[in-house]
C-alpha cells in the first residue's frame, strides 16, 4: 500500500492506495498513524478513494485510532471512501462512527 | 491431519480452480488473495460478488494464520477455490489448529463494543458469503457463493 502524508493546518491528510488489509499495509498505516499522533497530530483525515477494500484487520486500526484521537480531543474522518468499503464498515457497524466527506477542503475544515 | 478437506459433496461437479497449501505469513496472504481475484475477474463475476468473495477469503485466510498457526510461519494454510456447472462457488480454508467455537449461526453476532479493535472476521464472512460451514471443530471454513 503507498501511504502520503501531507498537512494542511492543523490537519493532517493521510493519502492511501491499494487494499487496506493484513499485513504490510494495515502496519504501514499503523505506522503512519502512530508517527502522526506522535508529533502532536490529532486531527486527520483519511483519503480512501484509491482503496477498493478494507478488511476486518483496516477496520480494527481505524476504530482504534478513531478512539484515542477523540479520547483526546481530536477526530479522524473519511474522505472518499469506495461503495465497497462503506458496505463493510456498515456491515460491522461502526459506519456511523465516522464522519464521512467526498471533498478534502470540507473535511479539513470541518475540524473548525 | 489427514490431507483431504472435510468437503465431500458427491452430488456435485465442483472442479478445482485453486488448491495451495502456503505458509502462515500475512506476505503469503496476500499472495493468495491477489491469485483468487485474478480467478475471479476471469470468470467474469460482477465486480461487486468479486469483493465480496475476496474479502471474505481474505477474512478467513487471515483467522487462519492468525489462530488456527499463531502467525507461525513454518505452519501451513491450505485454500482450496472450486466452482460447478451451475456457476457455484466454494472456498475452504483449513489450518492445523486445535479449532475454535464459532457458535451456531443464529447467534453470529457482532460484540456490542464497536471500539473493539477486532473480533470481526467470523460475522463478515457470514455477512457476504451465501453459505459458511465449519467442520474439523472449527479448523476448516467451508464458504459458498451462488
Amino acid at each position: 500500500m503507498d501511504i502520503n502524508i501531507r498537512k494542511r493546518s492543523e490537519v493532517h491528510v493521510i493519502q492511501l492506495r491499494g487494499q487496506l488489509r493484513m499485513g504490510q499495509a494495515v502496519d504501514g498505516l499503523r505506522e503512519a498513524m502512530e508517527e502522526t499522533v506522535r508529533s502532536g497530530g490529532l486531527y486527520l483525515v483519511i483519503n480512501m478513494a484509491e482503496v477498493p477494500m478494507i478488511d476486518s484487520s483496516g477496520i480494527g486500526l481505524l476504530v482504534k485510532f478513531l478512539a484515542s484521537t477523540k479520547g483526546r480531543g481530536g477526530n479522524i474522518k473519511l474522505l472518499n471512501p469506495s461503495k465497497f468499503a462503506i458496505q463493510t464498515l456498515k456491515l460491522v457497524g461502526v459506519l456511523n462512527l465516522f464522519e464521512i466527506f467526498d471533498d478534502e477542503s470540507k473535511a479539513v475544515d470541518s475540524f473548525g | 491431519m489427514p490431507n483431504e478437506p472435510a468437503f465431500n459433496d458427491a452430488s456435485s461437479d465442483f472442479r478445482d480452480l485453486l488448491n495451495v497449501s502456503i505458509p502462515a505469513t500475512a506476505d503469503d496472504v496476500a499472495k493468495v488473495s491477489d491469485k483468487v481475484a485474478e480467478i475471479l475477474v476471469g470468470l467474469g463475476l460482477a465486480e461487486e460478488k468479486q469483493l465480496e468473495i475476496g474479502l471474505a477469503l481474505q477474512e478467513a485466510l487471515a483467522n487462519a494464520v492468525v489462530h488456527g498457526c499463531g502467525n507461525d510461519p513454518s505452519k501451513n494454510v491450505h485454500c482450496q477455490l472450486k466452482s460447478d456447472s451451475q456457476g457455484r462457488l466454494l472456498i475452504i480454508v483449513r489450518d492445523p489448529g486445535p479449532g475454535m467455537d464459532v457458535g451456531p449461526r443464529d447467534t453470529a453476532k457482532l460484540s456490542p463494543n464497536l471500539y473493539q479493535d477486532h473480533g470481526r472476521g467470523i460475522y463478515l464472512i457470514r455477512q457476504l458469503m451465501d453459505d459458511v460451514r465449519f467442520e474439523r471443530r472449527g479448523s476448516e471454513i467451508q464458504m459458498w457463493k451462488y
